[in-house]
């Protein structure tokens, strides 16, 4: 796509619309529909000819974003679902209820195949269940052991054998035929786009941060929807030269930085703007966060896991276990603590999120160990990333501004 | 609950060492045929009654299954175990050995952990029968040079009947209290007090239990009802479904019916029998691969036991059953069979009264179906 001159924000902006428009045109032209857990391996649906890729959980983050996430949520509890069930799937599960209503996308196309996933969490395969049962619609699971240590030569090979797997699936149900150059191709497309990526969150390094964690967490959604074609790398090109240039020119987006804080959860949707802007007026930053910096990591690192040329295959089953959910309290830890200290990081925050357990619950353990071994201030906020019934911005900013408080009586220590 | 007491102080005597598993179905036969003893670590309500443990490292909006087995692992009580067990189960229990593990170790008493990962892949979809083998390989020799112990063929497949013959007396007691011999409340009283016992002693204990009820006499049947669910509900809920009429004839509850009710060819290797086991598993939410079966399998059960309803045992802040409740409801409505779901948690005791208001309405409804 021509990128022309325009800033990374009206790029990703376009990009992301005629990704959707994309989506639905093919759909309706007859291209196999498959919807998605964000982390399977998008490359291999580009190995084929005309299979096209929807992904409820970036679909259900953008309605949240624009503020139909609430009322995506109340139409599947009035289905039945429980308002403790995860909100992504509540909004999917409300939105796909009236076809896409409300949804700043129409919705995704109707699938023919579902394609789930238990590694970030295992419920996610429930909820995929769901639309299975609905539709009528074949259900395939790739099941990722969780790790507790780096992940093992056995899970690999498992995690390998299931991709076949799934490709042979496409290949039967679709007509298509499975070819290694395309999905080759694909493969560098991302590996490119992820190694800007983390050229981007580097700009963190800098003080004061040329970036924000909610900058990052904008800028994720062409790795959710956008893997393995050219705008993916394109998209991080822009983005790196125009914040490189912002730096130079002493743009940043917290001038008078005084606290460098650490994010712990995926990102509040509903909240991006308002949170920001808030921290911003006292002069905290949140520089970085769990949930941006895992992309193109293996777990236990946030550093980028570089490609070593061998196999795409074995190089995407490596990477299955990279986005924290899939790996355990200690991995969490060791990943974190070297962000941390590569950050300079002052104060951490960590969104108690009872949507997402997989992501919350080794946090109160994480949260004494930063605090009592590493000596960091923390604070434990409760926030839903989609519900914005479940957050309360006053008590919240309480408990961040007695974070900051923490850390000037650190210093002054 | 001075039962489960009991047993543990029993069990600590044999000095034996104790593997503590976490829910729901581990392979006990293989802990038991190498002279270990396994228990599962849930039916912790009687026991449990304060988190404090359990609070300074899960959130409150964890389920009570969790929750109560941490309580039970990090407080006085774990120091009787001698190592902990656990398989990928849910997004809650897969993260929780391993915060165990950390706040056993910051106890000061760290236990060796054993893990293996059950694959989940539907088996129409992926053969994962060499890698299950594999895990389950790895799983003896782990328990071997921990422990210092060795597996033989034999033992197991001994181990492999005495289970077998549990599963079959909760079977047995189930159909007990199906008949009318025994209240389902006396069969939960059995189920509680059988926890914790060396597996010898639960067929000592069963069968006794068994000859005793089979001599009373049925009672009248009521209305039949199936009871769904990862736990049987608290007593008093259980004698509230008695009084509104209903009688249980058959569950759908993980730590009974799905937990007892398939048992693998006694004569299988242990990989065999394994891969059996989980792959013939009673429908579970928690076995990923088992979810297209679980409709069939429960309408199957109703019109064996002719059960006119389901009482859906909700433990909550447990998605993996939440998701399914919805669809499982209105099958069960466009099959005519109507049915409810009450909510167990923590506090529950603080909600019997509104749980008997919801079962009382829920047998007018039963009532009013019959005949159609
Ligand atoms: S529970 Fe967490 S990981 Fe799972 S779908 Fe929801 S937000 Fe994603
Ligand atoms: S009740 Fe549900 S959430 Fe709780 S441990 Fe069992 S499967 Fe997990």
């Amino acid at each position: 796509m021509e990128t022309g001159k325009i800033g990374a924000g009206k790029h990703l902006t376009r990009i992301i619309t005629k990704a959707y428009m994309d989506l639905h045109e093919r759909a309706a032209n007859g291209a196999f529909v498959v919807w998605i857990a964000i982390n399977v391996p998008a490359e291999i649906f580009l190995g084929f000819e005309n299979v096209v890729y929807g992904v409820p959980e970036s679909h259900a983050a953008m309605n949240a974003a624009k503020g139909v996430g609430v009322t995506q949520c109340v139409k599947a509890e009035q289905l039945g679902y429980s308002m403790d069930l995860c909100s992504y799937a509540r909004i999917d599960i409300g939105c796909v209820s009236d076809h896409g209503k409300d949804s700043p996308s129409f919705g995704l196309p109707k699938p023919d195949l579902i394609v789930s996933n238990n590694n970030n969490c295992s419920l996610l395969t429930k909820w995929f269940d769901v639309h299975h049962r609905q539709m009528g619609v074949p259900h395939f699971l790739i099941d990722v052991p969780f790790c507790y240590q780096p992940q093992k030569e056995k899970d690999r090979e498992y995690i390998v054998r299931q991709f076949k797997d799934l490709i042979r699936v496409i290949e039967e149900m679709s007509g298509q035929k499975f070819h290694m150059d395309r999905f080759c191709q694909a493969v560098d497309y991302s590996i490119q786009g992820v190694a800007l990526w983390k050229k981007f969150l580097e700009f963190a390094d800098h003080k004061p941060s040329g970036i924000t964690a909610f900058d990052s967490f904008v800028h994720m959604a062409p790795f959710l929807i956008l893997r393995g074609v050219p705008a993916f790398e394109e998209h991080y090109r822009l983005l790196v030269e125009e914040t490189e240039q912002r730096i130079a020119d002493c743009v940043f987006p917290v001038p008078e930085e005084k606290y460098r804080l650490f994010w712990d959860n995926i990102a509040p949707w509903h909240q991006l703007r308002k949170m920001s802007s808030r921290l911003a007026e006292l002069n905290a930053n949140i520089v970085g966060a769990t949930y941006t910096s895992c992309i193109g990591t293996k777990e236990g690192s946030f550093d980028l896991f570089p490609f070593d040329g061998t196999d795409p295959m074995h190089f995407l089953a490596r990477t299955q276990n990279a986005y924290i959910c899939p790996h355990g309290l200690e991995l969490r830890k060791q990943a974190m603590a070297g962000v941390v200290r590569k950050l300079k990081i002052d104060g951490i925050i960590f969104a108690c999120n009872r949507s997402c357990k997989p992501y919350s619950i080794t946090q109160m353990d994480q949260q004494k160990h930063f605090f009592n071994q590493e000596g960091i201030p923390t604070v434990m906020i409760e926030v839903d990333h989609a519900d914005a019934r479940k957050y309360n911005e006053e008590n919240s900013f309480l408990r961040i501004e007695a974070l900051l408080e923490a850390i000037d009586a650190k210093r002054a220590a | 609950m001075t039962s489960i007491i009991t047993n543990l102080l029993k069990l600590r005597e044999t000095r034996k060492k104790i593997v503590g598993c976490l829910p729901l179905y581990p392979p006990m036969e293989i802990f038991h045929s190498m002279g270990l003893v396994p228990i599962t670590l849930w039916g912790l309500r009687d026991m449990i009654r304060s988190l404090d443990e359990s609070d300074r490292h899960l959130q409150n909006y964890s389920c009570s299954v969790a929750r109560r087995a941490a309580e039970f692992i990090l407080s006085e009580s774990g120091s009787m175990l001698d190592g902990i067990f656990a398989y990928n189960a849910c997004d809650t229990l897969r993260n929780l050995p391993e915060i165990l593990s950390n706040g056993l170790q910051d106890a000061g008493r760290p236990l060796p952990l054993f893990q293996i990962h059950i694959p989940m892949a539907p088996r129409s979809q992926t053969d994962a029968g060499d890698y299950f083998r594999n895990e389950i390989f790895s799983l003896i020799r782990r328990l071997e040079e921990t422990f210092h112990i060795s597996f033989s063929i034999d033992r197991f497949q001994d181990s492999v009947t005495k289970y077998n013959e549990v599963r079959n007396l909760y079977r047995r007691m189930e159909n007990l209290a199906a008949s009318g011999k025994m209240a389902f409340q006396d069969f939960m009283v059995a189920f509680r007090d059988s926890g914790f016992l060396a597996v010898e002693d639960q067929i000592r204990f069963l069968s006794g239990e068994v000859s005793r009820f089979l001599k009373k006499d049925p009672k009248q049947v009521k209305h039949p009802v199936m009871i769904s669910g990862i736990l049987p509900p608290p007593l008093p809920v259980i004698q509230a479904i008695g009084a509104a009429g209903l009688r249980i004839v058959c569950n759908d509850i993980a730590s009974l019916g799905r937990f007892y009710g398939y048992s693998p060819d006694l004569n299988s290797s242990v990989e065999q029998y394994y891969v059996d086991f989980y792959e013939n598993h009673i429908p579970c939410p928690t076995l990923l691969y088992s979810a297209d079966n679980r409709l069939g399998y429960l309408l199957s059960l109703l019109h064996d036991t002719s059960a006119e309803g389901v009482i859906f045992v909700g433990e909550k802040f447990c998605e993996y059953e939440y998701f399914e409740f919805p669809y499982m409801e209105k099958r069960l409505k466009e099959e005519g069979i109507p049915s409810v779901l009450i909510e167990i948690a923590v506090d529950d005791e603080d909600n019997i009264a509104a749980m008997k208001n919801r079962i009382d309405a829920f047998a007018e409804a039963v009532g009013q179906n019959e005949g159609r």
